[in-house]
């Protein structure tokens, strides 16, 4: 195996050679963010949002470009690039296309981020349809790429019952079909990570699209319509080996994120219904993977409701160097930093709020708040963390209504890497209550330069 | 019971309002969007709750969805994407149509047989 400084020397692909010097590129200028008008009531497309985030820059913490969807209703949601460092030794590959899938139409955009960075440009769609006649899948989620190849998880068959499954697509977008060998008996699909030295992929488990896109039914939980698993696979064979079952521990197993670490088999999961993060880990090459709740957030009572309203921990992130664990309780309204030195025994080092139920923080730098902090995506040197508010736009309108008129807020915290620490950046935040056909809400961001849930090492 | 008709009459009663005359076999999104008439969609096959619409009068079939629970049905709502008139109509469509559609339901619990009808109990059953 080459040393990582000849790695440095002969190759030229994207990304990093290793987290450690992901942390020291540059500091991000651009941020990409997809914002939605699908069920907000005004009849325009989704977008692409590009957000200046140079300090420097007289138009700093404002949108600059806006690349609108070709048609309404896509609902985009998550985003992936065409490579990652996965791809660093290879000089022929660069991170140029950001792909966007849209939950409800089914179709994949693949925008060109390389031509003009600040006003990318559609390069071609992956069409729904063709996806659904190809590969029996309806409602993407999760964009990895894979070497110079692309996977996509779909909640759905092509009827949007689960379980889905993975969409294998070339480095032209053309689909290749379904990537994986089996699904085993895996019920539900969501998010997925992998950690090639390991040879392991671990997947969680959301619902069919048919259960989640029209709102959330709670007494569908008790009914098994919503997931309560994670599944390990055998990466290279495809197929799932091992089921963790975690039962009312695990309700809603959403986002799955491995340590940076490529040697490290340990991961995180946060289910969003018990508000819980559950850590995973596997002690010996080839043995049990094993799983435990490592932080749980208390339910709150709320002075009018009959049921006590929980955290709805929906997303989680590791910082670049493995020290940090990021999450949200997009109910109550606040953000978390753990310090996951010791990965069974994370230590709450800060806490802020932004909206949400409780009323903790109605406003955040003379913006009022509707919805709670969502999707977030930290710097790679682990300084900056941009947060916005929207969940999905069905959910969104059940719990946080006033959302229709305010839209959603994208808003920086500055974290504290040596001491631990978060505090709300009074210079930054970006309203798209303010866009200008109107509010819309924003959802996942991503950097040019590669981001904290972009790169695997292989 | 509704008489066999090839068309029938859609009044929009909401967004500037209008009557069209629209064909009984086909979806009302279909129909209502080549009047002119701009509506929400999503997936398309009634799975998703986007094109969902008041129906204040008439009757409409709509056997293919399931993205309503009963209680959206019984609170008038239709996806449009999927019925089909079996009568003149009248519905409120858009956003501004969807003050009963969305809940929060830990303020506002579903009962048994207010759930989607695949796990609903049936009313009188406990
Ligand atoms: S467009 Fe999805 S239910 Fe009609």
């Amino acid at each position: 195996m080459a040393s990582a400084a000849d790695a440095e020397a002969t190759c030229c692909g994207p990304g990093y050679a290793s987290p450690d010097d992901a942390m020291t590129a540059p500091a991000e200028k651009l941020l990409y963010t997809v914002a939605l008008y699908t069920g907000t009531g005004i009849q325009k497309p989704d977008y692409l949002a590009t957000v200046d985030a140079d300090p420097e820059s007289s138009t700093y913490s404002k949108v600059i470009h806006r690349l609108e969807m070709p048609g309404i209703g896509d609902e985009l949601h998550h985003t992936g690039w065409n490579a990652c460092s996965s791809c660093h030794d290879d000089g022929s590959m660069s991170r140029n296309y950001l792909l966007l899938p849209g939950v409800r139409s089914n179709n994949i955009y693949v925008v060109d981020t390389a031509t003009d960075p600040k006003a990318p440009s559609l390069h071609t769609i992956i069409d729904g349809d063709e996806i659904k006649e190809k590969t029996n899948l309806s409602g993407p989620h999760t964009v990895h790429c894979l070497g110079s190849e692309i996977i996509i998880s779909f909640l759905g068959d092509a009827n949007g019952e689960a379980p889905g499954g993975y969409l294998h697509v070339n480095e032209d977008f053309e689909i290749v079909g379904r990537w994986e060998n089996s699904m085993g008996d895996i019920p539900y699909g969501y998010d997925f990570w992998y950690q090639p030295r390991h040879n392991v992929m671990i997947s969680s488990e959301w619902a069919a699209p048919n259960t989640f896109m029209p709102g959330f039914d709670l007494e569908e939980v008790g009914h098994l319509k919503y997931g309560r698993r994670l599944h390990v696979w055998d990466f290279e064979k495809r197929e799932p080996i091992q089921t963790m079952y975690l039962g009312e521990d695990g309700l809603l197993p959403l986002e799955v994120k491995f340590h940076h670490n490529p040697d490290s088999t340990h991961g995180f999961c946060c289910a969003a219904l018990s508000s819980n993060v559950i850590h995973f880990w596997q002690d010996d090459e080839g043995g049990e993977w094993k799983w435990e709740k490592t932080v749980d957030v208390e339910n709150e009572l709320h002075p009018e409701w009959p049921i006590p309203l929980p955290g709805v921990m929906s997303a989680l992130l590791v910082s670049m160097d493995d020290k940090y664990l990021y999450v949200n309780n997009w109910l109550h309204g606040d953000m978390r930093q753990y310090d996951i030195t010791d990965p069974h025994n994370p230590v709450l080092t800060g806490q802020v709020w932004i909206g949400g139920l409780l009323g903790k923080a109605p406003e955040v730098n003379g913006v009022e708040v509707a919805g709670g902090p969502q999707m977030f995506q930290l710097s790679l040197d682990g300084k900056r963390l941009y947060v916005t508010t929207s969940l999905f736009s069905t959910w969104d309108n059940q719990f946080y209504p006033e959302i229709r008129t305010k839209g959603g807020v994208m808003v920086m915290i500055d974290c504290d890497v040596e001491n631990g620490g978060m505090s709300i950046n009074e210079d930054f935040i970006v309203d798209f209550g303010q866009e200008p056909n109107g509010p819309s809400r924003c959802h996942e961001t991503r950097y040019p330069g590669g981001d904290c849930t972009s790169d695997i090492w292989l | 019971m509704a008489q066999l008709s090839d068309t029938w009459t859609i009044t929009i009663a909401n967004q500037g309002s209008g009557r069209f005359s629209v064909d009984a076999q086909r979806p009302l999104l279909d129909t209502l969007e080549e009047h002119g008439v701009d509506l929400p969609y999503g997936c398309r096959y009634g799975g998703c709750i986007t094109c969902a619409a008041k129906l204040t009068a008439g009757a409409v079939d709509q056997a293919e969805q399931v993205a309503l629970n009963n209680r959206q049905i019984a609170n008038g709502y239709v996806v449009l994407c999927v019925a089909r008139p079996t009568s003149d109509c009248t519905l409120e469509v858009g956003v501004d149509s969807h003050d009963k559609l969305y809940r929060n339901p830990f303020l506002d619990p579903l009962e048994p047989h207010e759930l989607k009808p695949d796990i609903a109990t049936p009313i009188g059953e406990s």
